[in-house]
């Protein structure tokens, strides 16, 4: 419990309906009881969020005519079987209808309807005020072949405070890919919940593009992995003025394994911290944690990874890898990579590396005719791309891949 | 034509050209022999354009432009090539990925239209099959992986397809056998004609075997000490540098 409260903790006191649920008042109480973390907390020490988030936006509404018209614009044409929601509300005119696709269910949500996950100040306050989220089932044995992808965008055109929470269940069996394309502005203040639930023998590849995110936004992964379940799961980020990406994982069943990855390119003022802990809850359980970072301007890059091992999880396989590429001199990384080992039959290790773009290789480049800054791109392409190939889904590549190029096309000059 | 007039170069605040005096004709091949330390890939390394080597007097001029403020870039889109005595790994960066941008980048400085794929794929596996580069080479990373012969056969598909004006062969033999250098220099051979031009930096007469020079220049402490024909190199295969060393040092 921290002493005073922030100007922000009252704030969002003063924002909880008076109507809200027991469950809902419960869970402020919690997130009251911890406060808004910051530099004190070790957990959130690199990413100082109560000195950070000073005004709390009004909380968004779930979407009126105008916010799915702004929304609408911004959503554009796709191939793609979508799933959108508006400042954090699942809209189902927005969505594609689903109904023709076998295995598939989806379903609207009211208040937080399923818990669990870690204990998280953040993940509190995000139960205490979401509403309308969705439940997303792929069911027993189905195999959905093309990308479903979930599109997160924005309706109001003001600062607002955003509370999205979702869940994906795949039933024992099924395969999926999903892609989920967060892009709701740099405007106000997220703190979303995504929980991920495979069952037994199931395997996801889910990738994540976070663009434009919140002046301050909080994303909380939960994610639950039965016995020989495989999830693949990469995170591409940029333009985060303020970003805390935490993954809770638990490896609950026998042979479950995790490919837990992400490049992140920052320029400017941005900071991104992905910040995972993976449970190992079972005997051979295999996890891989490999997060790239390419730091230009004043950038901040923040790793923190934790692999814990019980006693009765046996023949871990655990490891973890964070590398950091500094364009500039002014920008920064901080790496925390931790393993709690209770078990004695494991093989874990981790390891942190901050580098910066080889002027050899540069030169090679450039007596080959490819100009400097075109040079520069073609080697922070190959650092940061080799994420994606934990993916098997060729179709999330692709995009991840496409994506990349085009940030890095972006790109002005390092300096 | 590249002509080199009183060139002085540090590297690190250690002086190690020191009024170098060079010229090569179009269509001419010549060698540059010198013992280790006369400044032989210093010299590569600033006709090609490398940042850290300090220029104090002098100048570089391919056919007639100064070259000195121009990029590496810029300098390769003029026809310049350096076949690096070692040639760098660059992991995650796929071969015909990086021999396109090269090409593309190239022709897009020259103002020429980018190649077609289906062209620019031809015209790779042609040359990779006169130099015995297989398809597996070809979509492996750069460089990576490869042994000695491997890379610098990879050098001369780069030229190859590069074609350019003038080249500079820093050593090209260091680490080859013999089959693998006769691979290599039938490559260079190739080329030669058409007004391009080859400047070959080597320790060893052996080199000159294959690929015959039309003049030779000796290099000692950093400039030109002797020039001559192909009897040259051969007479300093029998007597050793010792003469030059001693000759500078005087």
């Amino acid at each position: 419990m921290t002493g005073l409260s922030s100007k922000a903790e009252e704030e969002f006191s003063g924002l909880l309906p008076a109507d809200a649920s027991a469950s809902a008042k419960l869970f402020f109480e919690q997130f009251q009881r911890a406060g808004l973390p910051g530099r004190r907390v070790e957990s959130w020490h690199y990413s100082d969020l109560r000195t950070r988030l000073r005004v709390v936006p009004p909380v968004a509404h779930a979407p009126d005519e105008a916010a799915r018209g702004v929304a609408r614009h911004k959503l554009g044409a796709s191939e793609r079987l979508r799933l959108v929601t508006i400042d954090g509300f699942f809209a189902p005119e927005l969505s594609d209808d689903f109904s023709g696709v076998a295995g598939i269910e989806i379903s609207s949500v009211g208040e937080a309807e399923f818990f669990g996950g870690a204990a998280d100040p953040m993940l509190d306050l995000n139960a205490a005020f979401s509403r309308g989220g969705f439940l997303l089932e792929i069911g027993v044995g189905a195999r959905v072949e093309p990308v479903i992808e979930i599109v997160a965008l924005a309706g109001a055109e003001t600062d607002r405070s955003r509370f999205g929470r979702n869940l994906i269940r795949l039933g024992a069996g099924a395969r999926a890919a999903i892609l989920e394309t967060r892009d709701e502005g740099f405007a106000g203040f997220g703190d979303s919940a995504l929980f991920i639930e495979l069952g037994e023998d199931s395997q996801l590849d889910y990738a994540c593009r976070c663009r434009e995110t919140a002046g301050v936004e909080v994303q909380t992964l939960n994610v639950m992995l039965a016995a020989r379940a495989k999830l693949r799961a990469v995170s591409l980020l940029a333009q985060t003025p303020f970003l805390r990406r935490q993954f809770f994982v638990s490896l609950g069943g026998e042979g479950a394994e995790l490919q837990l990855s992400g490049a992140a390119i920052l320029g400017r003022n941005d900071h991104a911290d992905l910040t995972m802990v993976v449970h190992h809850n079972a005997p051979a359980c295999v996890s891989r944690e490999t997060f790239k970072y390419v730091l230009g301007d004043h950038a901040n890059g923040v790793f923190q990874g934790k692999i814990i091992v019980p006693p009765h999880a046996q023949k871990t396989d655990g490891k973890m890898l964070c590398r950091g590429l500094l364009l500039s001199d002014d920008a920064a990384m901080s790496a925390k990579p931790e393993l709690e080992i209770f078990a004695d039959d494991v093989a874990c290790g981790h390891g942190a590396a901050v580098t910066k773009l080889d002027a050899q290789q540069l030169f090679y480049l450039e007596t080959r005719g490819v100009p400097h800054i075109e040079a520069e791109k073609i080697l922070i392409d190959a650092f940061a791309a080799d994420v994606f190939d934990t993916l098997a889904s060729e179709g999330l590549r692709d995009v991840l891949r496409q994506d990349l190029s085009d940030l890095l096309g972006e790109k002005e000059p390092a300096s | 034509m590249i002509e080199i007039e009183n060139l002085h170069v540090a590297v690190a605040g250690k002086k190690i050209l020191d009024g170098l005096t060079l010229k090569v004709e179009d269509g001419q091949v010549a060698a540059i022999m010198g013992p280790n330390g006369s400044g032989k890939s210093t010299l590569s390394y600033v006709v090609a354009g490398r940042a850290d080597y300090e220029v104090l007097d002098g100048s570089i001029r391919l056919d007639g432009v100064d070259i000195l403020e121009k990029s590496p870039a810029e300098r390769a889109a003029m026809g310049l090539f350096l076949v690096f005595q070692y040639p760098l790994e660059i992991p995650g960066v796929a071969t015909m990925t990086f021999l396109k941008a090269a090409l593309n980048a190239q022709r897009k400085a020259r103002g020429e239209a980018e190649l077609p794929t289906i062209e620019f794929m031809k015209q790779v596996r042609a040359a990779a099959a006169k130099l015995n580069i297989s398809q597996d080479m070809l979509k492996r990373p750069v460089n990576v992986g490869f042994s000695g012969g491997e890379k610098k056969r990879m050098e001369i598909l780069q030229m190859a397809l590069l074609e350019p004006r003038f080249s500079i062969l820093d050593e090209m033999d260091s680490g080859l056998d013999i089959d693998a250098l006769k691979t290599c220099a039938e490559g260079v051979n190739a080329l030669r004609g058409d007004g391009r031009s080859f400047l070959v930096i080597t320790h060893y007469q052996r080199l000159l075997n294959f690929i015959p020079p039309d003049v030779v220049h000796v290099m000692s402490r950093g400039k030109i000490v002797k020039s001559g024909g192909p009897e040259l190199a051969l007479a300093l295969e029998a007597s050793g540098y010792a003469e030059y060393a001693e000759g500078a040092a005087a």
